[in-house]
C-alpha cells in the first residue's frame, strides 16, 4: 500500500466535510475519486497533499503513520499533487517553476544551467518541446497546465494526485497525459485521478471510490460499474426516466440565442428564453456556463446572433446591455458587491442613470427607493447606511440581487447566485428570483448546484465543453440524468 | 470602549492626529502666537494651493488612481496665465478660463490613456508630469514670466500686475480671510458636490472600489476615469493660477514635488490609496493637520531639516493610526 487514509473525518465549523472515509492507493494502479460538488473530494485531496493538517484519523505512507505538517512534507514523502487551479508563478522561468520549493544550493540556483537539460527531457516527456528558460507568462493555458504536470511528475516519487487535470487541456495534450498515466502505472506508481468526465474515468480507472456528502458511497473495482451506475452512486438515487410534471405555458420569446460562441470557452450555443421563464444552465466548471452569461451581458467578445424581444441585440459592454434591460449578477461577490459603500449605494448603482437622469442625486428619494427595494430581502442589517462589507455573504448576495432587480431588467443573468451562502439566504434568493419571473422578467441562472437548478428552473440547458448537449423541460427533470449529461454522457 | 466608538469611523480617526497637533500647538504656543487669528490665516493661505491640488487628487484617488502630474500641470497653468495677462494683456477672466481649459485638457489626455488602454495611472501621469514640465519651460522660454515685458521695438517696460493677480493675493472680510483660502473652500465644495451629490461621484467610488464590479454593474467606467483626471487637471490649473498670483510671476519650475504633498494630504485624511473609499472632508482634515503642524514647527523656529524629518515621522504615525481597527473580541 503506497498511501492510505484510515477512518478520516474533517469538520469545518458546523459542516462535516468528510466522515469516516477510508481510501488507499496501491502500487501500479489508478484510483479514481468521483463525487458531485460538495461531496468532499477537495477536502480529501487537501489532506493527501498536506494542505489540511488537522483531521481525525490516520494517514499512512508505505504502511507507516505520518502527519504532513505542510505541503512540502507531502512532496518529500513522494506524494505530488496536480491542483486544479494553476499554481505557477508567471514571472519566473519554466525551469525555476519546476524547481521551486526544492533545496538547491545558491550556486546552482544562480547558474541554473545544470538543470536545463534535465528539465528539457522532463518537458519532452509531457509533450512540451519548449525551452525551459522561457518565462511562464509567455505560455498558453494548456502549455502551463503541462508544465504543472511536468512538475508533479518530477516530484511524484510514489503517488501522483491529479485533480481534474484535463479541464484546461485540449484533446491531443489530454491524450499525452493518459499515456503518461499508463507509464506511471507500469512503473508501479500509484495515481489518484479526479475527474467529472465519465469517458475519462472509465478509460483510466482500475478502482473507483465515490464520495457522497462526505461519506464513501462506493469503493471497488471499476469493472463493477458502468456509466449509468456510477452516476447513480454519485447522485444517491436510481435513474428515473418518467417524472411527469406540469409543462410550462408558452409565452413570447424574450431572448433568442443562435450559434453563440465566445472563444475559447463557448462554442455554438443556441436556445430560446420565454417571457417570465426561468431557464437553468447546468454544466461543470469548464462547461462555459459563466462564459455564456458574460457574453450575453456584453462583458466578453462573442460571435453569433442574439435577439432580444424581436430586435437584434449585440451588446459590446455591460452598460450597453443594461440600457437594453439586461442585468448580470457575477459569480464572484468581489465582482458584484462594493463592500466599502453603503447598502443604499450598492442597491441603486445600476439604476442611477434611470432614476436621476440629470446626474444630480436626490438623496432622500434614493434612500426611500433603496428601502423599498431591500424590503423583500429580509436583510439582517443595522441600517441601509452601513457598508455592505459588514453583511454576511448571503446578505451581500441579496443586496447585489436587489441592485439587479431595481434596474427592472427584462432579462436577468444570474451566475451561481447562491454559491457559498447559507440555507436561509438561499431560500430568500430563490423566492426573489421566482417573484421577478412572476412579474415577467426572464431569468437565466447558471449554477453548480444541480438541486438548485431542478428546484428553480422551468427548463434546463445543459452545457458540456462549451457546447449545448441537451435541453430538458420540467417534465423530463431528473437529477441523475442531469448529472450524467453534464458529465458528458450521451444524451438519452 | 463604547464611548470611543466614534474613533472607529473614518472621520473620527482622521480627527485624532489633527487634535494631537492642535494640542501640541496649545502647549508650544510661542508666547500666544498660536492663539492669534493671523497665524491661522497665514496657515490657511499657505495650505490653500496644495489644498486645491488635493481636492483634484481626492477625486482621482477615490477612483482608484493617482495623478503625479499635478505639480507640472500647475506650472503650465502658472506660466500660461502669466503670459496671457502680462505680455499678451488678456483680461483676467478670459485668461483664467483659457488656462483652466488647458489644465482640463492635459488631465483629459492622461485620463483617456488610462481609460482606453488600461495603462497604470502611475506610469501615464508620470509621463504627463515630465511632458507638462517641458511644456511649461517651453512656454516660458526658459525664464520666469514677469511683468517686465519686452516691447515689439526691442525695448522693455514694466506693466502693472494684472487685476486677477492682485485680487487673488488680497484679503477679504475685514482682512480676516485670504482670497486663495476662499478659492480652496470653493474647490472643497465642488469636490464634495461631485462625490456626494452627483451620480458621477457614485461611479467614481464604484470604479475605485472594483473596476470589474463597476463595469458589470453598468457603470460607464471609461467616462468616469476620464472625468476624474480631467477634473484633477482643472483643479491643478486653478492652483497654478493662484500660485502665479501669489508669486506675481509665472515660474516654470513651480510646483515641483507638490503632487507628493497633495497625496500626503489626501492620505493623511484617511482616504485609501486603494480607492473606493474616503472623501473630501477627510482631505480637509488632512490638509489642516499638515498645515497646522508646519506652522507650529516654524513658530517654534525649528530648522527646515528638522521640520521635514518631523513631518515625515508624523505622516507615518497618522497613517498607521488610520488603519481600520481590529474589532475587539
Amino acid at each position: 500500500m503506497l498511501l492510505e487514509l484510515v477512518h478520516v473525518s474533517k469538520v469545518f465549523g458546523s459542516t462535516r466535510a468528510l466522515s469516516d472515509v477510508s481510501f488507499d492507493v496501491r502500487p501500479g494502479e489508478v484510483h479514481v475519486l468521483a463525487g458531485g460538488n460538495g461531496a468532499g473530494k477537495s477536502t480529501l485531496i487537501k489532506i493527501l497533499s498536506g494542505a489540511i493538517t488537522d483531521f481525525q484519523g490516520d494517514l499512512r505512507v508505505g504502511g507507516a503513520a505520518v502527519r504532513f505538517h505542510a505541503p512540502q512534507a507531502a512532496v518529500r514523502a513522494g506524494v505530488a499533487t496536480l491542483h486544479q487551479e494553476l499554481s505557477l508563478i508567471p514571472g519566473l522561468s519554466v525551469l525555476d517553476n519546476l524547481l521551486l520549493g526544492e533545496r538547491r544550493s545558491l550556486v546552482s540556483a544562480w547558474r541554473g544551467g545544470a538543470h536545463v537539460a534535465e528539465c528539457r527531457t522532463l518537458l519532452e516527456r509531457v509533450g512540451l518541446g519548449i525551452d525551459p528558460r522561457r518565462p511562464v507568462e509567455t505560455l498558453g493555458l494548456s502549455e502551463r497546465q503541462l508544465v504543472e504536470v511536468a512538475r508533479a511528475l518530477r516530484r511524484a516519487a510514489s503517488v501522483l494526485v491529479l485533480d481534474e487535470p484535463t479541464s484546461s487541456l485540449a484533446e491531443p495534450e489530454a491524450e499525452r497525459l493518459f499515456q503518461l498515466i499508463a507509464e506511471l502505472r507500469a512503473q508501479g506508481k500509484g495515481v489518484v485521478f479526479i475527474s467529472h468526465r465519465l469517458d475519462e474515468i472509465f478509460r483510466v480507472a482500475d478502482r473507483i471510490t465515490v464520495l457522497r456528502d462526505g461519506q464513501v458511497g462506493f469503493s471497488g473495482p471499476a469493472s463493477e460499474l458502468d456509466q449509468a451506475s456510477l452516476v447513480e452512486k454519485m447522485a444517491g438515487r436510481p435513474l428515473d426516466a418518467s417524472n411527469a410534471a406540469s409543462s410550462p405555458e408558452s409565452a413570447g420569446v424574450t431572448l433568442a440565442v443562435s450559434h453563440l460562441a465566445s472563444h475559447p470557452e463557448l462554442d455554438d450555443v443556441s436556445f430560446e428564453l420565454r417571457t417570465g421563464e426561468i431557464v437553468g444552465v447546468a454544466g461543470l466548471q469548464d462547461s462555459g456556463s459563466s462564459a455564456l452569461l458574460r457574453a450575453l451581458c456584453g462583458a466578453s467578445r462573442h460571435q453569433g446572433e442574439l435577439t432580444l424581444e424581436g430586435r437584434r441585440f449585440s451588446p459590446d459592454t455591460p452598460r450597453a446591455a443594461l440600457a437594453q434591460g439586461v442585468c448580470h449578477l457575477a459569480r464572484d461577490r468581489s465582482e458584484s458587491v462594493f463592500p466599502a459603500r453603503s447598502i443604499t449605494e450598492n442597491v441603486t448603482l445600476s439604476s442611477l442613470g434611470r432614476l436621476f437622469p440629470t446626474g444630480l442625486l436626490a438623496i432622500r428619494r434614493e434612500r426611500a427607493l433603496a428601502a423599498r427595494a431591500t424590503e423583500p430581502l429580509a436583510l439582517v442589517a443595522s441600517s441601509l447606511a452601513a457598508p455592505a462589507g459588514v453583511l454576511s455573504g448571503g446578505n451581500q448576495q441579496k443586496v447585489a440581487l436587489a441592485r439587479c432587480l431595481l434596474a427592472e431588467p427584462k432579462l436577468l443573468l444570474l451566475d451561481d447566485p447562491t454559491r457559498g451562502i447559507d440555507v436561509a439566504a438561499k431560500a430568500d434568493v430563490h423566492r426573489l428570483v421566482r417573484a421577478a419571473a412572476a412579474r415577467g422578467t426572464s431569468v437565466l441562472v447558471a449554477s453548480s448546484d444541480l438541486d438548485e437548478l431542478l428546484a428553480l428552473s422551468d427548463r434546463i440547458v445543459v452545457l458540456f465543453r462549451g457546447r449545448r448537449c441537451a435541453v430538458l423541460s420540467r417534465d423530463a427533470f431528473d437529477r441523475t440524468r442531469l448529472l450524467a449529461l453534464a458529465m458528458g454522457a450521451e444524451a438519452a | 470602549m463604547k464611548a470611543l466608538a466614534w474613533l472607529r469611523t473614518s472621520s473620527g480617526r482622521a480627527l485624532v492626529p489633527l487634535a494631537i497637533v492642535v494640542l501640541i500647538g496649545c502647549v508650544f504656543h510661542q508666547n500666544g502666537a498660536f492663539f492669534e487669528w493671523s497665524t491661522h490665516r497665514a496657515m490657511l493661505r499657505e495650505i490653500s494651493v496644495l489644498g486645491i491640488l488635493a481636492c483634484g487628487m481626492t477625486l482621482v484617488i477615490v477612483a482608484g488612481g493617482i495623478d503625479l502630474s499635478v505639480g507640472s500641470v500647475m506650472a503650465v497653468a502658472a506660466v500660461s496665465v502669466s503670459l496671457a495677462t502680462m505680455p499678451l494683456g488678456l483680461g483676467g477672466g478670459t485668461a483664467a478660463a483659457l488656462v483652466v481649459v488647458l489644465g482640463t485638457t492635459l488631465g483629459l489626455v492622461s485620463g483617456a490613456l488610462i481609460a482606453r488602454f488600461r495603462v497604470q495611472p502611475f506610469i501615464v501621469t508620470l509621463a504627463m508630469m515630465v511632458f507638462a514640465r517641458g511644456l511649461a519651460k517651453l512656454l516660458a522660454g526658459g525664464k520666469k514670466v514677469t511683468n517686465y515685458v519686452a516691447l515689439p521695438d526691442g525695448s522693455s517696460t514694466t506693466v502693472d500686475l494684472p487685476a486677477l493677480f492682485r485680487a487673488i493675493d488680497s484679503k477679504v472680510l475685514g482682512d480676516h480671510v485670504s482670497v486663495v483660502t476662499l478659492i480652496f473652500a470653493g474647490s472643497l465644495l465642488v469636490t464634495w458636490l461631485v462625490l456626494a451629490r452627483l451620480t458621477a461621484g457614485r461611479y467614481l467610488y464604484a470604479v475605485g472600489g472594483s473596476y470589474e464590479a463597476a463595469r458589470l454593474s453598468g457603470v460607464p467606467v471609461g467616462r468616469t476615469l476620464v472625468l476624474a483626471y480631467a477634473l484633477c487637471g482643472a483643479f491643478a490649473a486653478v492652483a497654478g493660477i493662484c500660485q502665479a498670483a501669489q508669486e506675481t510671476h509665472g515660474d516654470p519650475e513651480t510646483g515641483a514635488g507638490y503632487e507628493l504633498d497633495a497625496i500626503a494630504m489626501v492620505v493623511l485624511g484617511g482616504t485609501s490609496l486603494a480607492g473606493g473609499r474616503g472623501g473630501v472632508g477627510l482631505t480637509l482634515v488632512g490638509a489642516l493637520t499638515l498645515g497646522m503642524l508646519q506652522k507650529i514647527l516654524s513658530l517654534n523656529a525649528f530648522s527646515t531639516e528638522a521640520r521635514l524629518m518631523l513631518t515625515g515621522g508624523i505622516l507615518v504615525f497618522a497613517v498607521l493610526f488610520q488603519r481600520p481597527w481590529q474589532s475587539q473580541q
